[in-house]
């Protein structure tokens, strides 16, 4: 399945919008597929969640760096951790 | 499955189409056969803010309570679930070490840290209704999505042993045997997801989450010198001696206590299993700062009812939850240690749900598998199964005998400090997409704030690197 890449531009008036054919003064008909979807944003269908994904974001030079250095970092601070918690185990002399 | 065919069109930006236009075309027959359970319970929820929201011409005082009312949750939830077991604990052995001072202040500022990323999170699930790990996965490949659920899988699973030892010292209070209290709890996590409805499992579990107040009561037994609470909020002042490496623990054990790893996944997903809109995001900040507020009286509060073991010079640098209770008794009664003790069950129950939902809400995401508290056990097997087999696997580890539990409690808010980073970078990355977040992505000032964020726990990581490699270096 081919995969639509989306922008979400357009959050606050379409929501507005979603609720214009609803009349909420009454208990809705969830039987009803069409109140179902009246009430809910299209993203919000489970079915229509499946089939249009984000695409993958290019990252810069900048950002790649970022992230390696996140990744080193978060390695090298578990092996202090576990260090730590290997020094404050052992029974005092 | 056949594609889901939205009228093209129906909305300006046809990049972002709503379901109105769906509902109005001739797809019934189609939709009929796409719609799910969790479609229906959700759209009975977005009715029930939409009535709300329309309720009357004239105006009404209460409409604006009703509509939040009914959408609070997820912030009072992540915060009072993140004032978990261990995370009370170390406000406890802050109370106990340095009594009432630097830490009262800093600790309101851990929470205003916590506030400012989890709102973040609000807007990213409510534009566009996908939970955390699945937005990861989509705009980062499954190459770093794999680094983030490796670090909030190890993160969760030890926080929740924690918790479960959290349910085992406060009962243990009570001479509740270990196997009966830990087996109530595991009990109480399956009790709150058999309704197969997420606004029934919210109001459950907000329930028990606001019992985390119970360190209020405890705290005025203790009966703090109110004016001594005002001058260090004021001056952040005395401030703590001692050992060097045990501040800057204590530090990093307190910033692990508000912001980690789960709590953003968390949010994110309970927001959108919630419905939440673009519309509601107001709504959903307000929920998050009451969440931060809530939170912050509690943990100030558990500082409160430990301060008097610093007063009268009481070393609790080994205690426990139960042995914490034990020795507050000559000084807040039996009936504040008796809250202390329960506080502690509390909040190890509460997080323990919250946090084995963070890990299935993952899990479902990354799997592409049914993954909302609105679908029933058939529906999301795998989903409730990770929830369940998570929980019942670290219960059973705090059964185990000998099982180095000192080591986990140890470890988990100082690992939660040093995955956070990472974390923090990929929400500020999502949160700052255009193609994303549409016109709510972060303004300046989030920015700064969030960059802040990350910058300080990046320095406290490394200075508590730096202080166990080279422990003279801090003078011990």
């Amino acid at each position: 399945m081919r995969e639509e890449t989306k922008s979400f531009a357009a959050g606050s008036a379409a929501s507005e919008r979603s609720f214009a054919s609803v009349p909420v003064e009454n208990r809705p008909d969830l039987e009803d597929p069409r109140v179902v979807l009246s009430l809910l944003e299209a993203d919000q269908v489970v079915a229509a969640k499946k089939q249009s994904r984000f695409g993958l974001r290019d990252f810069s030079p900048a950002v790649r760096v970022m992230l390696w250095g996140l990744r080193i970092y978060v390695i090298l601070m578990l092996v202090i951790v576990l260090l730590s918690v290997l020094r404050a185990l052992q029974p005092p002399h | 499955m056949g594609p889901l065919k939205l009228q093209p069109g129906a909305a300006p930006h046809t990049a972002h189409p709503t379901t109105e236009s769906a509902a109005a075309s001739a797809e019934a027959p189609e939709l009929v056969r796409l719609l799910t359970h969790e479609d229906v319970d959700r759209a009975r929820d977005r009715w029930q803010v939409a009535r709300a929201r329309s309720e009357g011409t004239r105006p009404n005082p209460f409409k604006g309570l009703r509509v939040l009312w009914l959408l609070v949750g997820p912030g009072i939830l992540v915060f009072l679930g993140e004032n978990d077991a261990p995370s009370m604990l170390s406000y406890a052995a802050t109370g106990a070490r340095f009594g009432i001072g630097f830490f009262l202040p800093f600790v309101v500022l851990t929470f205003l840290m916590g506030f400012v990323v989890q709102e973040m999170t609000v807007r990213l699930g409510a534009v566009t209704h996908r939970g955390h790990a699945e937005l990861i996965f989509d705009r980062f490949g499954r190459f770093w999505g794999l680094f983030a659920m490796a670090d909030l899988v190890l993160g969760n699973f030890l926080t929740l042993v924690t918790e479960f030892i959290g349910v085992r010292a406060g009962l243990g209070f009570f001479g509740i045997r270990p196997i009966v209290a830990v087996g109530g709890a595991l009990l109480g996590v399956i009790g709150a997801i058999t309704t197969g409805r997420y606004w029934t499992w919210e109001r459950i579990t907000l329930c028990l989450a606001i019992c985390n107040t119970v360190f209020i009561p405890a705290a005025l037994l203790a009966t703090p010198d109110w004016h001594a609470v005002g001058h260090a909020l004021g001056t952040w002042t005395p401030l703590p001696t001692g050992s060097r490496y045990e501040i800057l623990l204590l530090i990093l054990a307190d910033i692990g206590a508000t912001v980690t790893p789960w709590m953003l996944f968390f949010q994110q997903s309970a927001v959108v299993d919630k419905g939440m809109q673009p519309r509601d995001i107001k709504a959903g900040r307000f929920d998050t700062f009451l969440g931060a507020i809530l939170a912050t009286v509690c943990a100030i509060a558990a500082i409160l009812a430990t301060a008097p073991l610093f007063h009268h010079g009481i070393d609790a640098s080994k205690f426990e939850a139960a042995q914490f209770a034990e020795a507050l008794q000559p000084w807040i009664g039996h009936a504040g240690a008796a809250l202390f003790a329960l506080g502690i069950f509390e909040a190890g129950i509460v997080a323990a749900v919250a946090i084995s939902t963070s890990s299935a809400y993952a899990f479902g995401e990354v799997l592409q598998t049914g993954h909302s508290l609105n679908r029933p056990f058939r529906d999301a097997w795998p989903f409730y199964t990770i929830l369940l087999g998570s929980a019942a696997a670290a219960a059973a580890l705090v059964l185990i005998p000998r099982f180095p539990l000192e080591f986990v409690v140890l470890t988990v808010n100082v690992i939660a400090v040093l995955a956070m980073p990472p974390a923090l970078a990929f929400l500020l990355l999502l949160v700052n997409d255009r193609e994303v977040m549409g016109e709510h992505v972060n303004g300046l000032w989030a920015n700064v704030a969030g960059i802040g964020v990350t910058v300080l726990l990046i320095i406290a990581g490394i200075g508590f690197g730096v202080a166990t490699v080279f422990p003279k270096l801090l003078g011990g």
